[in-house]
């Protein structure tokens, strides 16, 4: 049995040219396992929290402090541990080795999130090569999971909000090719209307509406949100998938709610912006609820404010049934926000950044929770992200369903799909794909 | 055969108490697991599988990706893929059907690997690089690689060579030198894409790249932090001048603001540096690709503009005057394909010049017979390296050769099209080419590179050398 032998952690960069932390884990039969955590650039107040060095450095966010945080703390103590037991070395990380808590739960501010999950992620994988079976087979058998799922996409194909220099106050409307048979035939879909999409924003707004943000999306000046659907509409009809690609948005509604007077301003990126155009949660509400009618939508990501309970509730309570609403902000994926939104039934659909919580275990402990509450499941990227393909793997062992990572376009974002294509090679015919049952693929386990 | 003869002939006995005498000695706390590591160094690998799929470049477009399984480990490769290519570099296979990736699918060229190139390869031994790419080349039988396609041979050429460096116990760069007999590694100086245009973003700017140089960086890791420290200067420059609409990318990463002229763009990148505070450090570079927008003998500075206004129009001569200028007023240190791939007259004048470093892409397209030809003719004095214009590991080391011996320049580079893979970060510290153009600080598959070489340069540690003032020897 491969013990761990040395752990090395190195300061690299992400997607958007930012310091990230990298890790390699050797072992004793003298293979090692690397990994390399993602980053946000919306990041909510509830996540654990990510250690960065300030100073003028790289404009204040090397990792200089994690990556030592990793060599000289973290790396001794794991010495001769067995890799294959994932919840034991993430618990001593979380709990012994930073100790950190807050109201909300371990928060990682010792070491930082970014240390211990970097650790986390690479042990996981070596995890795996001990017991000789993919990643994903692994991370199933951690969770207590029997069934592998391959995941719908969620492919960010338009972007507007904090990720995007348009007028566009909803951050990412997204395309998911739930009718496809295959991830392979929905990754064909998703690329072909990408690029139709590609075309029309072209020839309506000019190249310049071509080039892209973060995730790879296209973010055309457009000037109100139901023209970003009249535009996705028109892609999936050219490609000749209307019916079998349908419509997710990701609102992210914090970035633009006024919590004086309790408005949402969908106004807020117009340099002079009067606030003339805010409006109530209910209003919002309504004007979400004309959109699933008149679109096929299936996912709305973070509709309210993140401590816009209220809303939350009314919202899933009247479209719930037909749309997936996605708690992202609301949840961080922080196991007791996870439990007060099933209480309150605020959404029902957990959005999982693996980032946020901060380790393999508790990234687990957070979807069965969803899952034993009947919610859906969306993997998800972030906006600084690496050409680590953990995401893919995850999604696939714990069966999410869904997953978020992105455009095709950008290889930090496709590194993520040509691994699910890997994987659904691998399993061949007992490969299955989640297509129109996506938001609950599998029994609870 | 008796027992005795089976352990005789496969010298059983022997190799297993040298097995277990070198664990004795290393008193390794798992002897087994010690002995089945030796056992397994001490098989000659040959290449036992080879196994190709259809994934998709950072530009959603199909691109080839090959697992070359030895006994020692699988080894992976995926190809690049440009959106420039001409009749003089090896030839991409493409399935051409319209209602599958629009005409992008690859599935050929994968059936290719599988079927003949597979076959064809099984059983041989992956140090010898060259005899491989002469296979593939064999069996290929067309001067360009038409028949099963440059992208089909490329990723088995690139999957075999990691796998050779693996057989060695060796870095792939370390490999990689003494494929091509005696180089010393050196860390390249990055070439970091920061304003795109032409055909690599959505902008009325001409020009292709705009590209900034750490030559004054002690190390690598100290260039990459200049170049991502200036890259962020660039993008708040850009949001204060031109609104954060014009923060998004083109293919490689660099920025594209809507603006036409080249000073205009270049005072951009003047104003990213000084805030920088690392001035005489960082030179600037152009990649022109003026053959994009030479029609007949003439320049159209504007052909990325929708409202044509036929002002812009240059001659060559004055394009040597404009970028005599920009050379003097600017701290430019090379030019890439200043003008059309054909005009050798002109490229001959601006090279004559000595004002900079000329850069040869689409004038050599990595082809042996046109840098020997720009090599006679004095055309140019740096070669731009793409692998996938040459088609096999082998040929590259071949044109590399063939520059340096002339005293050239050599700049690794990307394509637009680009994969997670890293070889060409391997490929420019083992062939000290001095100088890598990997795109813009943005974007995980260009980024990719520059993390390796990050990499390399912490595994070299006291021997790492950084090109730095170097870059063009």
């Amino acid at each position: 049995m491969a013990t761990i032998k040395a752990v090395k952690a190195r300061q690299i960069f992400d997607s958007r040219g930012n310091p990230t932390v990298e890790v390699d884990v050797i072992l004793s039969d003298g293979s090692f396992h690397r990994a390399a955590v993602p980053s946000g650039a919306s990041t909510g107040v509830y996540e654990a929290l990510e250690l960065r060095d300030g100073g003028s450095d790289y404009l204040g966010k090397g990792v200089l402090k994690a990556v030592e945080n990793v060599n000289s703390i973290i790396a001794p103590a794991l010495l001769g541990k067995d890799p294959t037991k994932q919840t034991e070395i993430d618990n001593f990380m979380v709990q012994q080795l930073d100790g950190t808590v807050n109201e909300w739960g371990w928060c990682k501010q010792k070491l930082g999130a970014n240390a211990i999950l970097a650790v986390s992620l690479a042990v996981c994988k070596a995890g795996a090569a001990v017991k000789k079976i993919p990643l994903y087979k692994h991370i199933a058998n951690l969770a207590g999971n029997k069934t592998l799922v391959l995941p719908v996409p969620s492919f960010n194909v338009i972007n507007g909000g904090s990720h995007a220099g348009n007028k566009l106050a909803m951050q990412e409307f997204m395309i998911l090719p739930v009718g496809a048979s295959s991830f392979k035939e929905a990754m064909k879909m998703g690329v072909e209307v990408y690029h139709h999409l590609k075309a029309v924003i072209k020839k309506k707004y000019g190249q310049d509406a071509t080039n892209v943000g973060d995730e790879g999306g296209f973010a055309p000046n457009i000037q109100e949100n139901q023209e970003g659907l009249e535009l996705l509409k028109t892609a999936i009809a050219k490609a000749g998938y209307t019916g079998k690609v349908v419509i997710g948005m990701d609102v992210a509604a914090s970035e633009f709610y006024d919590n004086k007077d309790k408005t949402y301003d969908l106004n807020f990126k117009e340099e002079n912006n009067d606030g003339s155009q805010k409006i109530s949660g209910d209003s919002l509400k309504n004007v979400y609820k004309s959109y699933v009618t008149d679109y096929p939508i299936v996912s709305i990501e973070d509709p309210f404010d993140q401590d816009d309970w209220e809303h939350y509730a009314k919202l899933t309570a009247e479209v719930g049934q037909q749309v997936q609403i996605v708690g992202d902000d609301l949840l961080v994926t922080n196991p007791k926000r996870v439990e007060k939104a099933i209480k309150e039934k605020a959404c029902n659909a957990l959005l999982l950044k693996v980032n946020q919580i901060g380790s393999v275990t508790e990234s687990i402990e957070a979807v069965r929770m969803s899952k034993q509450a009947g919610w859906g499941v969306m993997a998800s990227h972030r906006s600084g992200e690496t050409e680590d393909t953990f995401i893919a793997d995850l999604s696939v062992g714990l069966a999410t369903g869904q997953i978020k990572t992105g455009a095709p376009c950008r290889s930090e974002r496709l590194a993520k799909y040509n691994q699910l294509l890997r994987i659904e090679e691998e399993l061949g015919s007992a490969a299955v794909y989640a297509g129109a049952k996506f938001r609950a693929p599998v029994e609870p386990y | 055969m008796s027992v005795q003869d089976y352990l005789d002939k496969h010298m059983l006995s022997r190799k297993l108490e040298d097995a277990v005498n070198a664990a004795v000695r290393a008193k390794t706390s798992d002897p087994v697991l010690f002995i089945s590591n030796h056992m397994r160094k001490a098989v000659q690998s040959v290449i036992t599988k080879i196994k190709a799929r259809q994934i998709l470049d950072s530009r959603g477009i199909p691109t080839v990706e090959v697992d070359l399984h030895t006994n020692k480990g699988v080894f992976r490769a995926s190809v690049p893929s440009g959106n420039s290519t001409s009749m003089y570099e090896a030839v991409e296979l493409r399935d051409g059907d319209k209602g599958v990736y629009l005409g992008n699918g690859v599935a050929k060229a994968v059936k290719n690997i599988n079927d003949k190139i597979s076959e064809a390869l099984i059983g041989m031994d992956p140090t010898l690089q060259s005899q491989i790419d002469q296979a593939m080349i064999d069996l290929d039988k067309t001067e360009k690689k038409g028949e099963l396609g440059a992208n089909a041979i490329l990723a088995v050429s690139i999957a075999a060579c990691k796998a050779g460096a693996a057989e060695k116990e060796v870095p792939l760069y370390k490999h990689i030198a003494d494929l091509s007999g005696k180089t010393s590694p050196t860390l390249p100086v990055p070439a970091f894409t920061v304003i795109s245009g032409g055909k690599h973003a959505g902008s009325n700017l001409a020009i292709q790249e705009i590209m900034i140089l750490p030559i004054g960086a002690s190390k690598f890791e100290e260039a990459l932090r200049m170049g991502t420290e200036t890259y962020h200067h660039l993008k708040a420059v850009i949001t204060e001048k031109y609104g954060a609409h014009n923060c998004n990318v083109g293919e490689d990463g660099g920025f594209a603001p809507n603006i036409s002229s080249f000073r205009e763009a270049l005072d951009l990148v003047k104003e990213a540096i000084s805030r920088t505070g690392y001035n005489e450090k960082i030179k600037i570079a152009l990649d022109v690709a003026a053959t994009n927008f030479c029609i007949g003998k003439r320049y159209d500075l504007d052909f990325q503009s929708p409202q044509k206004s036929g002002q812009n129009f240059k001659s060559a001569e004055d394009m040597i005057e404009l970028f005599k200028e920009l050379c003097s007023e600017y701290p430019i240190v090379s030019i890439e394909d200043p003008f059309d791939r054909e005009d050798w007259e002109h490229i001959k004048h601006i090279s004559s010049l000595g004002i900079c470093q000329v850069v040869g892409d689409d004038l050599l397209m990595s082809n042996a017979k046109r840098i020997e030809r720009a090599i006679t003719e004095s055309a140019c004095n740096a070669l731009l390296l793409k692998v996938n214009q040459v088609g096999t590991v082998t040929e590259v080391i071949e044109v590399v050769k063939l520059a340096k011996e002339a005293h050239w320049g050599v700049v690794t580079s990307h394509r637009c099209g680009e994969t997670i893979d890293s070889f060409i970060a391997d490929l420019s510290v083992g062939l000290a080419s001095g100088v890598i153009k990997a795109g813009a600080p943005c974007r995980g598959e260009r980024l990719e590179k520059y993390n390796q070489l990050l990499r390399i340069e912490e595994e070299l540690g006291d021997q790492a050398v950084y090109a730095s003032e170097d870059w063009r020897q």
